[in-house]
Order: C-alpha cells, then structure tokens, then sequence
C-alpha cells in the first residue's frame, strides 16, 4: 500500500536561476525582426465557406474500429469486475439503499476510457505557465488509479496556456502593478459588488476594458465561465429565443438553459441555415402557442476554441440587421489574440462594434488575469448592474487582478512600454500562421483560419491521443488533446495554443519532433484541399524544405483559404 | 442462348391472360431465378420457400403483400409532424411576416428601480479595512472616514502582513492569472496543495477548488442529478442553490424553513410513494440547505437533518458559505458547531474562500468519489480557468493559522454576540423591525416585523411573493413590485441615514427579485468582523438605531 504522503503533489520550491534565464523561459526574446506579422483588417470582407479536408475511409474505419474494441474491452472488464471484484467497484453499486453516485452506464465512458489516459490530463505544474512550463514528473498506478511524485519536474515548452499574448509573467510591468496593487488593497475584496465590492480600481479596470473592446460600458466578473453561466437569465425569459451556433461553450449552454429562453442551434459557422433557421423562427413564432417571439438573440463565439474557426462576422451583422435579431459574441480567445491592434473579431473583421449588442469575453486568456467581462452600450449595462446576480450575491475580482488586467491592457494599447504591445501580437500573429502552414505543408490535417493561435491538429484514432501527448511529454513539450464529447467523436484533436512568447526557434523545435512523431503515428493524412498545397496534390513536405521556406511564405495569404 | 423449353411457365394456362404478357413474365423470372442461384447459398434459401410454400401456401401470399407494403411504404415521402394544419405561406407573405415583427429592447430601462445604482458605494482603497473613505452617485457623494460594516472578511486572516507577503512571493514566482483550466496544465502545485489542506483541516477524504463561490452550488449539484432524482430542499435557500436545481431538473421538494417536522413528514410521504412506484433502481436522493442561511443568518439544525437522513436514506447538501470560519470553536463550521464529524454526517459541503477565509474562490468537500466525479462531470470545474496560484497560497496559509490559533474566531463570536445582544435586546427597536440571525453569525440580519410591512406597505410575504410569482411566470418584462420596491426604499433611507449621521455603512441585502424563486422579504444586514472593538459597535449600534427609528416611527 502506498502512504497518502506520497501521492500528495509535493510544493516546488521556484528554481534558483539567475534574473535574465526566468525571464527568458516566460517569454522568449525576438531573435529576428523577420519573425512578425503585421496584421490587416479585412474591411468587412466576410469569410469564405470553409473546406474540411477529411481522412481517407481506412482512418475512419479505423477509428471507429478502435473505439468498437475499446467499449468491447470496457464492457468485459466491467463485467468481470462487478462479478469477482465487488470491493473494487462499490462506487458505482448501492449502497445501504444509496443510489451510487453515478451509475455505471453514465459513467462508462469515463472508467473504462478516459481512465486509461488520464495521465494526459491534469498535469501538475509549477512556476509560471509562460514561454516554458514546469510539469512536475509523477508516476502512474493501477492504470492511473493514483499517481506519486519523485519530486522532480521537468521544463517543457509550453503549447497548452492560454497565454496568447505571453502576459504569463513574473516579472516586468505587470507583476510590479499586481503587488503594488497587493500593498495597497491586499489580496482580498470585501463582499458583492453591489454591497462594498466596488473599488475605484474596479471602476477603472471597467472603463479601460470598456474602451478597448469600443463599447459604452463594461462589467467585470472574478470567472469566465460564471460570467456566460449567470447572463442570460438576466434579460431572457422563456418568451424570448436564443438561435446559437452548434458548437457554443458549455457555459453559454448552461446559462441560456438557466434563462429558460427556448434555444434553436444551426450548423457551426452556416450562414445559410442560420437566415432559414430565423426567418422560419420570426414566422412561426413560439412553438407552442404562436405568439411572436419577445426578442431574438443569436449567440456565437469570436472564436472557437477546439476548431480554431472563427464567426463570420460580417454575414451576422448583416443578417442581425435585416431580421431585427440581437447578436452576443462571446470573445473567450479572440480578445487581445485577433485582429491588427488586439481588439478582437471585430478589429480583425473591420466591424463597427456598435454592430453588436453584447460582447462578452475573458480576461484569463491573453491578459493573464483571471475572469471575463461583458461589455454593450452604456444604458444596457446600467441595467445589466442590477439585474445581473452575480455582481448583487457573487465575489468580486480582486486587486491583483484587476491590476493585471489594466497593466496587460495599457501594454496592448502602447500606453505603457510603447511598441511593447504591438510587438506581442505582431510575433503572435507570425507564431499562429507559421505554425499552421507548416504543419499543412508536412501534411497533418490542421482546422481553423490563418490568423488562429489556436492550432488543433487532428488524430482521429482515440489510441494515437495518449500515444501523441506521452510521445511530446518525452521530447519535452506539452500538449493538450482532446476528444469526445469536446469534438465530433471521430475527430480526437490535439489542440496547439500559440504564443507570443515562443521564439520562432521553438516552434522550428516543436515542428521537428511533431514531424519525427507525425511520421511514427501515421498522422499525415491531409489532401491538401484545404490549405498546405498548391497544385492539389496531398503536401508531404520535407521538414527542412519547411522550416526554410515558411516563415516567409507564411506572411503571404495566397497559401491560405481565408 | 437459352432453349425456350428450359423456361417454365409461371402462370397456369387456364387463366386467360396475353400471351405475351406470360412470356415476358416468364423470361423475367427465369433470369431472376438463374442469377439469383448464382449467389452462394441462395439454394438453401430457394429450398427453403419451396418448402414453406408446400406447407402454407397462404403464408406466401401474406408474405409477398408484405414486401409489396415495404416497398411502397419506403419510396412514399415521410409526412412532417404536425405540418398538416401549417398554412402554406407564400415568400412575399413571409417577407411581410418578418417586416410586421418588432422585437422588444434588449433591456427594458425601468427609472422605478434604477434609484439602486446611484447607492453602490465606490471603496477609495480596501473595502475589508474598518474605517474606508467612499463615494457614491458616480462621485458626486463622497463620505470619508466612514466605519465599515459590510465586508464579508469575517476573521482579517487574509490581511496579516505575513500572509500578504506570501501573496506577494508567489505573484513573483507565479505571474497572476494560471492561464488554463484545471484539466489542462491549469492547476499547479499550489492548488493541489490546497485541496490537500482544506480536506485534512475539514476532516474530509477530499475537496474540489472553484474559481468562484457564487457558482459552485449551481454546478455541483446538477453534476449528481438528473431526471428522476429527488431533492428535498428547505424553502429558504440561497439563488445559487435555487438554480442549480433547475438546471439539474430533479423532482424537487420544499419542506418548511428549519422545520424538522415539515421535512420529517415530507420525507416519510415520499418514502411511502417509492414504495408503492417500485423503481426499477433507486432514485439519488439529496436534501438541500445551508449552514448559516444566506438571507436569515438561521443555524440548520445539523444533527436532527442527519439523522433524517440515515434515516430516509438520503445524502445531506449543506452550502457553508457564511458559516465556515464563523461557527465552531475553531471556525471548521457548522459539523463543529453540533460536535459532529464533517466527513459522516454531511455528503457534500460547499464553501467559499471569499468570506471569512479571505481569499477568493470556493470549494467543495466531500469523499473521494463524489470528488472524482466532479472534476470531470461539474461544469464550472471543468471549463473554467484554475484560481490564480496567489489566491489559493493565501488562503493554504490562512487555513494554516486558524489551526494554529483559534483567537480571531472567538473574538469574532463575542462580537458576533455582542452586536445580537445590542440590537435584540432593544425593546424600542424591536416595534419596528425583527432581527432574524442567529446570535453566533457574524451578519446580523434586521427586516421590518410583519405589523409594520403590513401598516407602511399593506403587504405580507405572502403577498409580494404571490404577486412576484405571477409576474415571472407571465414573463411581464417590466417586471416591477410596487410593495417591494417601497420597502426596499425605506430600508435604503435608513442606510443612508445610518451614513450620512452616524458615518456608519451598512447595506441592504442585495438581491435581483425576479431571479428569486422563493418567498423572501427587504432585508438589512450588518457584518462584524474580528478586528473590531466592542465600542465601536456601540457607536455604530447607536448611529443605526436612531436611523431607524427616524425613518420607523410615525406612519
């Protein structure tokens, strides 16, 4: 029997190196003026229909193949296993006349599957998640029954964060401003905001995010995900219809269903069917009684963060405006990672952003903070402050916070440190498109437009997720995969999030091994059709002839479908 | 080519049909016949028809319209549900329809309750210091020096200067945000460690960090419920608690505030219907409350709801939002409080760490199995961002010294009792208002008795919350409850009186009426915390009593 003392996540101490390496392992210096994009806005040009490249029949097959022996196996073990070893499954059994937790068939997937990977997720760190991050080494038992530590870590390079813009870290403008702000207001706030919670750094942390997404006002909330989850219910009832696209988080989910509002999806990203879908809806009315619908909303995110797309803004104003809808655009990844100067889908679209109603996104990503904010014109928000719950009964965001989040935005805008800003998102804009056309001319099938710092690169077969991420753990980077239920079933994803704080270096580091593993997984399977070839023949370049000749032709958009 | 004799004749010559019909007839069948035979094991089937047809010749003919039936039926276009009494509308029609349709506004400004904004007051500084500066009305009210009796801070851990400077290293070892949810590189050592210290100060197998208190019940709960399942709630519970059962859609139960007997009886009955339903497993069964009640201040009355439970075999939700820290000679809450062991007698606590702990965030206890399930079926935990690092080595070492050193608690309960014993024993007082809190909670609670609601307002509970029922269930968009909305001002002339005489801030309870789903009352609450004096409660008990009684008395 192992101690709990063991399998307790030992506190590493922070490493003791000098000054000029912790800097340089949070965020990479530039090694060439050669290695940034500049950005342009698309001056409301809308996007172009979307090309998914898919597998042949035999990875699909496969695929489907290997899931079939999974559950056949799953299946087996569990009957064995509820029939010899009793001791060992009684949580999901009753109990002196206790349901189980849950049952056996709800969590099948989750015992039987996920289980068998779980050393790929929830990887204990330490240190800041910036340029490199420090994954502490631990052992798995019992099929990752329990893990214990050696107390050792290991430095990888960092794919995982949301770090886009490299504010991940512990020195520079940011942190002063965080523990100065520490000093003065100490690390805790007080009660609701609408009771004693507001500060006037709340007030000012609001008008600076309010300025920067072009919005008359904003509201601060201490979690992303409790900002969508706690929304809705604010101004939806169940009179009112929200028309959201299929592939919306799960906190917007829950906070339309907390609404009681009826929902109507359509296809990710289809414009045609969202125009059938509403005027269909405006007809019809509710779907009981007829009665015209109060109001509609159309819920959309900025972008996608496991397919990298991005909403096609222009159509949706267009189409907002003609039918009277309202559009919501939940800006989770693409504030301060899209577009020329930061602002976002509509920065990057080109789009007045009194065009939409309510823009909502998250301070956790790009500004390494913590929580998110709604922003929309001034009177919206003023009833917003009241009929919102969680300002009247939640927590505030704190100090510290609030200091990040000012700081990481007066850099963005040049306010502070001038051309600091505009260098994050110019290397990150480079990092994103390199990344990607690399990976397509290699001949890995990549989702999402040009400009995306999020780079999912597809697997398919669920064996090849953990083989992929223990194979990149070894070479010393870290990687998240994802499957079902976040994807389509078939299309088991590794999701890579750029950064501005890699060095066009690493990702040539990170190409090489993803290649050596690519090669080894059989995972170059793309047609090319959409993105990487030219002459429509399926690109399986040389890994040399890559890293050449990307990074100038990554700058170029003819070789990509945007 | 084939010999016509090895064709046969499939209809009887008697039947008078054209030859030439028979013929063609025959020749289809025959080669139908000859590449059928072609298939490997086509004979058994052939063999197997002759020798059905033999048997039953009926059976043939039932068969052969059967396939017929198949055939037309799958050609034929599916009807679409309920489209028959659909009229068919013509584009220009639809063009029309959509032309005539005018949405409601996004909001619906409403000057009736908007006086609210102009009365949050702006902090210069830390809202969990004592005496604060504050302005309100977008500036244009500036008080200074004022005493401060609404920060949630209860004990003031978080503010020794030992614990800030923990802050602050690891804000330079860490950065601030953690960038990442916690399935994917976002929980670091810190957290892990938290969860360690909060489990084994708790007495619990295990515990799952939340990035935010207000939203751990709303997704916790709906993480073990679905259909079918039964809640038994108390009636009095916080919005958190009201809308994670809605999102979890059990079948859920109100028994009467704190009534052992209410739930007793309510338990029993449902123990009865069970067994008559006969399930084919049994249902999850929780029963829901709170430790110090949100809106009451009430205790739960811990030991009688766990013997219920074992009892009726259900598993025990208690949100311990306000009491931990706060009850127990240790502040371990309300298990402490009763003299019970946490990890038997409560199945899932909720806490937050932004109360008297001082930090931010909340957590979940429980056993090892509940927890596992959390991480990967409760929506908050497992698409949201981790907590920053600082925030939860704050709150380690806080945790830290309350098992060190008890003090602040007790401190905090002698005011606690104080600030009760003051204002409860105030007989001018209580003519007009009814204080509802425990005298152990760290917020005293206050509400106008029921006399003076009816008097002022001519209204009731029940009235305002039948009123309020029928205007959410309508979905009335201007939502607006006149009783209501004149309490809550007159509450509010007492804050402010309370601030503009006596240069005391105290503070209604906020809440947003048309999400409570429960029947509730206008509310003031006042909070005390460890680093006060007795007489500076006095002082401000002073300041608040002749603001009530100035805007009580007389009708």
């Amino acid at each position: 029997m192992i101690s709990i003392a063991s399998t307790r996540v030992p506190l590493i101490p922070p490493e003791d190196i000098p000054l000029e390496d912790k800097k340089e392992n949070e965020f990479g210096q530039l090694t060439s003026q050669e290695y940034l994009y500049q950005g342009k806005s698309r001056d409301g040009k809308a996007l172009q229909d979307p090309i998914l490249d898919a597998p042949a029949y035999h990875v699909t097959l496969i695929t489907y193949l290997n899931y079939l022996i999974l559950i056949i196996l799953g299946h087996i073990h569990d009957h064995l296993g509820l029939t010899f070893q009793k001791e060992r499954h009684k949580d999901i059994m009753e109990q002196d006349g206790l349901a189980p937790w849950y049952s056996a068939f709800e969590s099948f997937y989750v015992r039987r599957l996920k289980q068998r990977i779980d050393d790929c997720f929830s990887r204990p760190t330490t240190g800041v998640p910036g340029r490199f991050i420090r994954c502490i080494d631990r052992v798995s038992h019992s099929l990752n029954d329990y893990f214990t530590y050696t107390g050792e870590t290991s430095m990888c390079l960092n794919l995982s964060s949301y770090n886009y813009l490299g504010f991940a870290q512990s020195e520079g403008q940011c942190t002063t401003a965080g523990l100065e702000a520490t000093d003065k207001y100490g690390v805790y706030s007080s009660g609701p905001r609408t009771r004693i919670g507001t500060t006037d750094l709340h007030v000012s942390a609001e008008r600076y995010v309010a300025r920067f997404v072009g919005k008359g006002d904003a509201m601060l909330f201490s979690m992303g995900y409790g900002t969508n989850a706690n929304f809705f219910n604010s101004f939806l009832d169940s009179k009112c219809l929200v028309i959201s696209d299929a592939l919306n988080h799960a906190s917007i989910r829950t906070g339309v269903r907390l609404s009681g509002a009826a929902v109507k999806t359509f296809k990710h990203n289809d414009m045609g069917a969202l125009e059938k879908l509403i005027r269909e809806q405006i007809v019809q009315g509710q779907s009981k009684t007829h009665r015209p619908w109060k109001k509609i909303v159309i819920c959309v995110e900025g972008l996608y963060s496991m397919e990298g797309t991005m909403a096609n803004l222009p159509r949706l104003v267009e189409l907002k405006r003609k039918y009277k809808c309202y559009l919501f655009v939940d800006e989770a990844h693409s504030i301060g990672a899209m577009g020329p100067t930061g602002r976002g889908v509509c920065d990057f679209f080109g789009i007045d952003p009194s065009d939409i109603d309510i823009m909502m996104g998250t301070l956790t990503k790009s500004f390494g903070a913590a929580g998110g904010y709604i922003a929309a014109d001034k009177w919206v928000i003023d009833r917003f402050r009241l009929d919102l719950t969680t300002p009247q009964y939640g927590e505030p965001t704190p100090a510290p916070v609030l200091a990040q989040i000012i700081t990481s935005l007066k850099t963005i805008t040049g306010e502070v440190n001038p051309g600091e800003g505009q260098e994050r998102l110019q290397r990150i804009a480079f990092n994103a498109r390199y990344l990607r056309l690399a990976l397509q001319r290699l001949g890995f099938i990549v989702y999402g437009i040009a400009d995306s710092p999020v780079v999912p690169m597809l697997l398919y077969a669920p064996s090849k997720m953990p083989a992929f991420s223990r194979m990149m753990l070894q070479r010393k980077i870290a990687v998240v995969v994802v499957a079902y239920p976040a994807t389509p079933l078939i299309e088991s994803r590794v999701r890579l999030c750029v950064s501005a704080a890699l060095t066009k270096e690493d990702i040539d580091y990170l190409l090489q091994h993803i290649n050596e593993v690519g090669d080894k997984l059989f995972l170059k399977v793309s047609t090319g059709k959409a993105g990487g070839s030219l002459d429509g023949k399926p690109p399986r370049w040389d890994i040399e002839e890559v890293i050449k000749r990307t990074p100038a032709d990554c700058k170029d958009d003819s070789f990509f479908r945007i | 080519m084939i010999d016509s004799a090895d064709v046969p004749e499939v209809l009887p010559s008697s039947i008078p049909v054209p030859s030439a019909v028979v013929s063609t007839a025959s020749y289809l069948w025959f080669y139908f016949i000859t590449f059928f035979k072609m298939i490997p094991g086509a004979h058994y089937v052939i063999d197997y028809v002759k020798k059905s047809h033999q048997d039953d010749p009926y059976r043939t003919f039932v068969e052969v319209l059967l396939i017929l039936y198949s055939i037309v039926y799958f050609l034929s276009k599916p009807k679409k549900k309920g489209a028959v009494d659909q009229p068919k509308l013509s584009e220009k029609e639809i063009d029309n329809l959509i032309e005539e349709w005018e949405p409601e506004p996004i909001v619906i400004p409403d000057e009736r309750t908007e006086w609210r904004l102009a009365k949050i007051p702006v902090v210069e500084g830390s809202g969990a210091d004592n005496v604060i500066n504050i302005t309100r009305n977008d500036g244009n009210e500036a008080y200074s020096s004022v005493f401060n009796l609404c920060s949630f801070n209860f004990l003031q851990i978080s503010r020794d200067p030992a614990v800030v400077k923990l802050a602050k290293e690891i804000i330079r070892n860490y950065g601030v945000g953690s960038c990442g949810p916690a399935g994917f590189y976002g929980n670091e050592d810190v957290h892990y460690n938290l969860e360690h210290d909060l489990a084994s100060f708790f007495g619990t197998e295990n515990s799952v960090l939340y990035g935010q208190d207000f939203c751990i019940a709303s997704s916790v709960i709906p993480a073990f419920t679905k259909r079918g399942d039964v809640i038994v709630a108390d009636d009095k519970i916080s919005v958190s608690a009201q809308n994670a059962l809605q999102l979890g859609r059990p079948t859920v139960y109100y028994y009467k505030h704190n009534d052992m007997a209410s739930l007793e009886n309510l338990l029993h009955e449902l123990d009865e219907a069970e067994k008559k339903e006969k399930l084919p497993a049994i249902p999850r069964k929780f029963i829901v409350t709170e430790g110090l009640f949100h809106r009451t201040g009430e205790i739960a009355p811990l030991p009688e709801l766990v013997q219920l439970k074992r009892k009726y075999k259900y598993r025990l939700f208690v949100d311990e939002t306000f009491s931990i820290g706060v009850l127990g000679a240790t502040g371990r809450g309300l298990t402490e409080y009763f003299n019970m062991e946490r990890a038997t007698s409560i199945d899932i606590t909720v806490g937050s760490l932004a109360t008297a702990i001082g930090s931010s965030g909340g957590f979940v206890l429980g056993d090892n199995v509940m927890a596992r399930h959390q991480r990967i079926g409760s929506n908050a935990y497992c698409f949201s961002a981790s907590l920053p690092p600082y925030a939860v080595r704050t709150a380690s070492a806080v945790l830290q010294i309350m098992d060190a050193d008890n003090s602040s608690v007790t401190k905090l309960r002698h005011l606690s009792n104080t600030l009760f014993e003051l204002f409860h024993g105030d007989k001018d007082l209580m003519q007009y208002i009814e204080v509802t809190s425990h005298r152990d909670s760290s917020v005293l609670h206050f509400q106008l008795t029921a006399e003076q609601r009816k008097l002022k307002f001519n209204s009731s509970i029940e009235s305002v919350f039948q009123e309020s029922q029928y205007q959410q269930q309508h979905c009335i968009s201007d939502y607006y409850l006149e009783a209501w909305e004149e309490e809550e001002l007159l509450l509010q002339r007492i804050v402010d009186s309370a601030l503009q005489d006596a240069n005391v801030l105290i503070s209604r309870d906020t809440v947003v009426l048309k999400q409570e789903t429960l029947p509730l009352t206008p509310n003031i609450s006042i909070c005390c915390n460890s680093s006060m004096e007795e007489s500076q409660l006095l002082d401000a008990y002073n300041g608040i009593r002749s603001a009530v009684i100035k805007h009580c008395s007389g009708s």
